[in-house]
């Protein structure tokens, strides 16, 4: 019976996001959501576990106040949550978040057979914490994964790639990065979330850690997207037509 | 004092939020335009146990405070006023009355079937001419051996048509005044008791609300809600309960009119600016945001108030008339702000503005509230 592990991050809900008449951006009224992908994560974990038996523990870096994030996370399914909680887990970067995910799973969710991770999360989508985990705990990473199977001792995912659809299979333990298509999440019920607050909870404290890497990546600025609209108008003679398909080659837009 | 919402209320908060836009939202215009009632959204509700939220969980309810169903109360309404309202009055009239005056196994035969919604429930009050003057009502319950006979006509009942589980309020002993009216519980399909057509209305058109007609409708002592005589005291608790719920649909209603005005305002240029940098728009917002604000922290405290097992039939019939009031005067606003398109069909808070209207009417008139306040104050 497996032992899961599902990842996922506590981030701002870029709904709430509100924006300057300048272009600053006001995060002064911001709540939090589980990143999209993770929910997806999340759901797919505990699906492998209806199917399996075993156990789900979801797990996350964060500061000591996405306890939220836990309680939501626990409503969703996994039997049991770990939580390294520090207020300098604060806008970390993937190598730092990767870090201390496998220093985490290292020292307090061994043995387990599987990790399931989103392809990316909501805010930074760099989409390295799941590969840079793997690498670390020098295990098999499969991403872009719409379909993922247990079978005999080995992970069978189906990779949506650029070309179609790739199957490959690894030995567990293994990671899996997933795609939203896998699964529909789920809406959790009023007594799901009761029941959360009475799962158990593993609280890390940064000091039982191994200190964690000087970032690879620093955010210098962040401000609202600009789109610049350009128009451009095409008459419908002949000579005109050749103008336009010529300026949608050079945009390689055909 | 803690103003804040525990953790648990803010994700059951956000969790409702979430189905009302993925279930609810894409079929509110038409269960509105067709008067129609979504048994599958219903059967959806229940799933996630929305159905009995307050309701302790050995009699098949999810054992969360009353605020917290207050809090899902309003992010249903905010998408639809009338799912929200049937919630509502299943919930805070029909199950809290049968929890809080039923014997225990009418609280494991009717009480766990209405909370996991495998049927609604729906209050036999008000009569033809009997509304606000409750003690004019003339349908009578007479004793036959061991059972009771059932005699008149109710009207404006929400669920009528569609309920399973019915309160009926008669009199036993019309000489004893105000001890002398009981509650009975009636199931459908009950001889002698039908519903009526559903009424054709301005607002809540998906809610159903008929005529019900008890004619020698033979009901078993073993129905007796309470005591003998004790009705007019079980119809009072009913409407305290009632009156939060009926706030937190106002404060669903208020919410939804004051995104739709500021979302339109934002967008809507004349004189070549948004219309939000017009003070006279948005000084109507203001006014939505801050009536809004007040409703809200009104309707939280009367129902932490009951959840403090604290008396609360005051502070919720406040909640309701303020809420009730200012969701019509901010419905009617959100209308004018968003002008010719406000007025149209497919306009939200047109829509809004139709369903606010009869908050100020029922569960007591916001006359009637100003009596049940009053008389408290100048006691």
């Amino acid at each position: 019976m497996p032992t899961i592990i599902t990842c996922f991050k506590w981030v701002i809900d870029e709904a709430y996001i509100r924006r300057g008449s300048s272009g600053d951006l006001d995060f002064s009224a911001v709540d939090y959501k589980i990143s999209d992908y993770d929910r997806n994560a999340i759901e797919e974990a505990v699906k492998l576990k209806d199917v399996h038996g075993g156990t789900v523990a979801s797990l996350t870096v964060g500061v000591p106040e996405a306890t939220k994030g836990i309680k939501d996370s626990l409503s969703r399914g996994p039997d049991k949550a770990f939580f390294a909680a520090d207020a300098s887990f604060n806008n970390l970067e993937p190598s730092q978040t990767a870090s201390l995910l496998a220093a985490v799973i290292r020292s307090f969710i061994t043995p387990y057979d599987l990790i399931l991770c989103g392809e990316g999360s909501s805010d930074l989508y760099t989409q390295q914490v799941g590969p840079r985990l793997a690498e670390i705990l020098q295990i098999p990473s499969i991403s872009f994964v719409q379909k993922v199977e247990l079978k005999d001792g080995k992970v069978v995912a189906e990779r949506r790639v650029e070309e179609g659809v790739e199957v490959v299979e690894a030995p567990l333990p293994a990671l899996v990065t997933v795609l939203p298509d896998i699964n529909v999440p789920r809406i959790p019920g009023v007594k799901d979330t009761l029941m959360a607050s009475k799962k158990p909870v593993v609280t890390i404290k940064k000091e039982d850690l191994p200190p964690f890497p000087a970032p690879c990546m620093e955010t210098v600025e962040m401000k609202a997207a600009k789109m610049d609209r350009s128009c451009e108008k095409f008459g419908t003679d002949t000579a005109e037509i050749a103008r336009f398909v010529d300026v949608l080659r050079k945009k390689a837009l055909i | 004092m803690d103003f804040k919402l525990t953790e648990e209320q803010e994700l059951i908060r956000k969790n409702m939020r979430e189905f009302a836009e993925k279930y609810v939202d894409p079929i509110a215009v038409e269960i509105d335009e067709n008067s129609r009632h979504p048994e599958e959204l219903f059967q959806k509700l229940a799933e996630n146990d929305w159905m009995g939220m307050p309701i302790p969980v050995e009699y098949g309810g999810a054992g969360t405070d009353y605020l917290t169903h207050i809090v899902a109360v309003e992010e249903l309404a905010r998408s639809c006023a009338s799912t929200g309202f049937t919630v509502s009055i299943h919930v805070g009239i029909i199950e809290m009355l049968i929890l809080l005056f039923g014997t225990e196994e009418q609280k494991k035969k009717y009480l766990a079937p209405l909370a996991k919604g495998q049927n609604l429930g729906a209050l036999a009050l008000t009569e033809p001419g009997a509304g606000t003057d409750v003690m004019a009502a003339t349908t009578t319950a007479v004793r036959d051996g061991n059972d009771f006979i059932i005699n008149g006509t109710k009207t404006f009942t929400t669920n009528g048509p569609t309920a399973g589980t019915y309160l009926v309020f008669a009199w036993t002993d019309k000489a004893a005044g105000r001890k002398g009216m009981s509650a009975f519980i009636v199931t459908k399909g009950t001889p002698g008791m039908k519903a009526g057509e559903h009424f054709k209305k301005m607002g809540l058109r998906s809610s159903q609300t008929s005529e019900m007609v008890f004619k020698d409708c033979r009901v078993p002592q073993e129905n007796l809600l309470g005591k003998e005589g004790n009705g007019m005291a079980i119809a009072m608790t009913g409407f305290d309960h009632g009156r939060i719920g009926i706030a937190g649909q106002c404060l669903g209603i208020m919410q939804a009119a004051l995104d739709e005005s500021v979302r339109y305002a934002k967008q809507r240029v004349q004189f070549g600016q948004p219309i939000a940098r017009q003070e006279a728009i948005s000084w109507m917002i203001a006014n939505m945001a801050t009536d809004l604000s007040a409703a809200r922290f009104l309707t939280y405290h009367a129902a932490w108030l009951k959840d403090q097992k604290q008396p609360f039939s005051k502070e919720a019939s406040m909640a309701k008339l303020f809420a009730a009031e200012k969701a019509m005067e901010h419905t009617i606003k959100a209308v004018q702000i968003q002008g010719g398109y406000g007025y149209c069909k497919g306009a939200k808070v047109e829509r809004l503005m139709r369903d606010a209207k009869v908050t100020e009417i029922y569960e007591g008139t916001s006359e009637a509230q100003r009596l049940v306040i009053s008389g408290n104050v100048l006691r």
